[in-house]
């Protein structure tokens, strides 16, 4: 009799502590996600204050240009609408897809620049590009540490014994944030 | 992106072995700890032929941890600032080469942003230091900044994020502090087996059991400081190859960290500060004077192999 009750307590204790500790490594998981996300928009941010002032600097010398410049003011804001719409790890779709088409605008203000040696050569522009360069990689890392932080909450969440309870606690697989390469690859190239 | 095939994704096998390892040589260290404890009894009862409460494998316990804490408290003290000031560290300005790799480094691994620093020599080195992410800094030398290409500094730099991120500082510290505790162990062996031998004649069955005790504690804290130096080492070692993981999932581009590594190893300038190889355990490269047992870090020759996924076993594609 004791011995039953012993082993039922022992039982019931090592439950406890299991569900415990998957309990909080998902939730450091989530934290993670969450975190990683949140540097995400604060570069993201970043861009999107940067490129008024580009459009600023370029203006007087491409006024034949307009086209282009409305092409990039028209993205910047469609994708800031959509990064609105994102939370924590859902709805990312638009948002991929707008930072593509911004990524391949901003592709072409650098391209024509070219055409405008006063404008290359002006400390103003070189900074902004600089700046712009700067953002692009930080946006390009922390897009990473997104995924494999979500790559990391979401293997937790599927893993044997975790997954019996990930549900219950609420947790869902959170999504990646890819980029089309090809897309991306071709605005870059034009960029710098 | 850049890095090829075979070894994209691999770096989340390498991370998972190199802690495993880390796992196993803890669970060592434990065993090693609490069999000595277990030893002293052992040799006290074939002396003595009775068995008694163990006071001196407790005692041996107590000690150990008692000096191991008092050394960690004082290992703690002061970021990872002071230890980079310390050794002549110039802070860099934001907006500078080497702090603009930092951030990128810093988002890729989702760290805060350490202070950052340049050290005036010329040999190609870097180290992190700090007990947490927050109190955290990262140096380069100068010869580092100058001799190595971006894409080669930017794994440098990585590898030494993967440090603060793995918490190595803190593990290493852990570590030596119990070293060091073994030491005193067995420190305290040796002068009291001497006091017995001198002190001989008056009460001499009190004194011949202190002799005993005095021996049993001079053999256990002899083994545990060799073996356990050892472990330490070897915890080390494992996590130089950790952070060389972290390092191509940070940048994604394995080539860099390893012309890195192969840049060292052609690389003779050897001028890092003498009163650094107290931390030489956080040096991004060190080459040891004490032999394999002891090396705080593997060959290079290992750590580029590793890297490029060549001792590993087939890369588990579906993680990458």
């Amino acid at each position: 009799m004791v011995t039953t009750i012993v082993v039922i307590v022992i039982v019931v204790v090592l439950l406890a502590l299991w569900l415990m500790s998957a309990y909080n490594r998902l939730v450091r998981l989530k934290n993670q996600v969450h975190n990683a996300w949140a540097q995400i928009d604060v570069q993201l941010q970043r861009r999107y204050d940067l490129i008024p002032n580009l459009i600023e600097c370029v203006k007087e010398y491409m006024q034949y240009e307009k086209g282009t410049l409305e092409a990039v003011v028209e993205a910047r804001s469609e994708a800031m609408k959509a990064r609105e719409k994102v939370e924590d790890g859902a709805n990312l779709g638009d948002l991929m897809q707008a930072e593509v088409k911004l990524k391949g605008a901003l592709g072409n203000i650098f391209a024509l620049a070219e055409n405008y040696p006063d404008l290359k050569a002006s400390d103003n522009m070189r900074n902004l590009q600089e700046e712009l360069t700067s953002t692009e990689n930080k946006v390009a890392f922390s897009r990473q540490a997104y995924n494999d932080n979500v790559l990391l909450y979401n293997t937790e969440q599927q893993q044997f014994p975790t997954m019996l309870v990930a549900g219950m606690y609420g947790h869902k697989p959170a999504d990646l944030y890819e980029v089309d390469e090809e897309k991306v690859r071709k605005a870059v190239k034009v960029e710098f | 992106m850049r890095g090829s095939e075979a070894v994209r994704g691999s770096f989340w096998e390498a991370q998972r072995l190199a802690r495993r390892r880390t796992s196993l040589y803890l669970t060592l260290f434990i065993i090693l700890t609490a069999a000595m404890a277990v030893l002293i009894e052992v040799i006290l009862w074939l002396a003595s032929g009775k068995l008694e409460f163990p006071w001196a494998g407790i005692a041996f316990l107590v000690v150990t941890f008692a000096v191991a804490s008092f050394q960690y408290l004082r290992f703690r003290s002061g970021g990872g600032s002071a230890v980079a000031e310390g050794l002549g560290g110039r802070r860099v300005e934001v907006g500078s080469y080497v702090h603009r790799l930092v951030e990128e480094m810093a988002i890729a691994a989702s760290l805060p942003m350490p202070a950052v620093y340049v050290l005036d020599n010329s040999e190609i080195n870097a180290f992190a230091a700090g007990m947490s992410p927050e109190r955290s800094a990262i140096a380069v030398t100068r010869g580092a900044t100058e001799k190595l290409t971006r894409d080669e500094l930017q794994g440098v730099i990585a590898h030494e994020l993967g440090h603060i991120a793995n918490a190595d500082t803190r593990l290493n510290l852990r570590l030596a502090a119990m070293v060091m505790g073994f030491f005193f162990v067995f420190f305290i062996g040796i002068r009291m087996t001497e006091i017995g031998m001198w002190s001989g004649g008056g009460r001499r069955g009190q004194t011949q059991s202190l002799v005993l005790i005095a021996f049993a504690f001079m053999i256990a804290g002899a083994i545990t400081w060799f073996l356990g130096a050892a472990l330490r080492s070897s915890v080390s070692r494992q996590r130089e190859y950790l952070a060389d993981a972290s390092a191509v999932q940070y940048t994604r581009y394995p080539e860099g960290i390893a012309n890195a590594l192969r840049k060292i190893s052609l690389d003779q300038t050897r001028d890092m500060p003498k009163r650094g190889l107290a931390f030489a355990h956080m040096y991004f490269s060190h080459r040891s004077i004490w032999g394999k047992l002891f090396a705080t870090h593997p060959p290079l020759e290992k750590r580029i192999a590793r890297i490029e996924g060549r001792e590993l076993s087939p890369p588990n594609q579906d993680q990458s």
